[in-house]
């Protein structure tokens, strides 16, 4: 599944860049180092955690794009970290619980 | 003879939750950090020998080796303390300087440190520095982009390096629950 399609279909709000790409799962996890070790390639990631160093592990895995949930709010140092480094960031006010459902729904797992 | 005709192709195994831990002695002025697996992080200060430590800073990581698949070789991380994306923050280092020349190439600058004092621990080989870039570059396989890891070695001067290592700060907190 693409990207722009999941975006559409879940309303996500776009904070950066936005490049389309294939998406194979998605990765829950609000601790950076559970990307390190077990974060696939091209994974959507589900977090609550919205510090620079966001970007720095998504990049090492290439992550398909971070979604921050519960609506929190994203540093600008961040996103403009995300823009140089093409990590893609979305936002939704949903939980990472409630969005892991509708991801399921669009047919993502 | 087997390890050399590999192409190895590498997995993270032996992953091990636990704490990285930075302190000073207020004696002498050294820093030390170290890996603590450990249920709960160390908090309180200490005393060893002549030292005598406060704990800075606990964040939490990772530990792990790596597994060729194919030849069933084992290497073990343990010097890793962690990884740091460069951001570019000084003009005069020379991960900068790589950072901005490979960057064109959707080439991304990680730095792998060691556990410090640096002379007085073990640090990563730089045998070992390509095994982790390409365990990385093989887990991003099909990626447009890379990902090239150097040894800290290449940082100047890191008290002027604004880039934070990939780990967990601030997920602890002091006070248990007050129903526990």
């Amino acid at each position: 599944m693409k990207l722009k399609e999941i975006i559409e279909k879940l309303s996500l709000v776009i904070l950066t860049n936005v490049e389309d790409k294939e998406v194979s799962g998605v990765f829950i996890s609000d601790m950076l180092s559970d990307v390190m070790s077990s974060a696939e390639m091209g994974n959507i990631w589900l977090t609550v955690q919205t510090h620079k160093n966001v970007v720095s592990a998504a990049n090492l895995i290439d992550i398909a794009a971070v979604i921050v949930t519960n609506g929190k709010e994203v540093p600008e140092g961040t996103i403009e970290l995300a823009n140089r480094f093409h990590v893609i960031i979305l936002s939704s006010p949903l939980s990472s619980f409630q969005l892991a459902g509708k991801l399921v729904e669009v047919g993502l797992e | 003879m087997k390890e050399e005709l590999c192409s190895h192709n590498w997995e993270m195994i032996n992953v091990q939750q636990g704490y990285i831990v930075t302190e000073n002695c207020f004696r002498c002025r050294k820093t030390n950090t170290y890996f603590s697996v450990g249920e709960w992080p160390p908090l309180e200060e200490y005393r060893e020998g002549e030292h005598f430590w406060n704990i800075m800073e606990v964040a939490q990581s990772i530990r792990f080796n790596l597994k060729c698949k194919v030849c069933g070789e084992v290497v073990q991380f343990s010097e890793l303390a962690g990884l740091m994306m460069c951001t570019g923050c000084d003009e005069k280092c020379k991960v900068d300087s790589l950072m901005k020349e490979l960057e064109k190439s959707r080439t991304w600058v990680y730095v792998a440190f060691g556990f410090f004092p640096v002379d007085e621990r073990k640090q990563l080989s730089p045998e070992k520095i390509t095994i982790l870039e390409e365990y990385f570059n093989q887990r991003r396989k099909s990626s447009i982009s890379r990902i090239k890891i150097v040894s800290s070695d290449m940082i100047d001067d890191i008290a002027v390096c604004f880039a934070e290592m990939i780990r967990d700060v601030g997920m602890l907190s002091l006070s248990p629950p007050e129903n526990e």
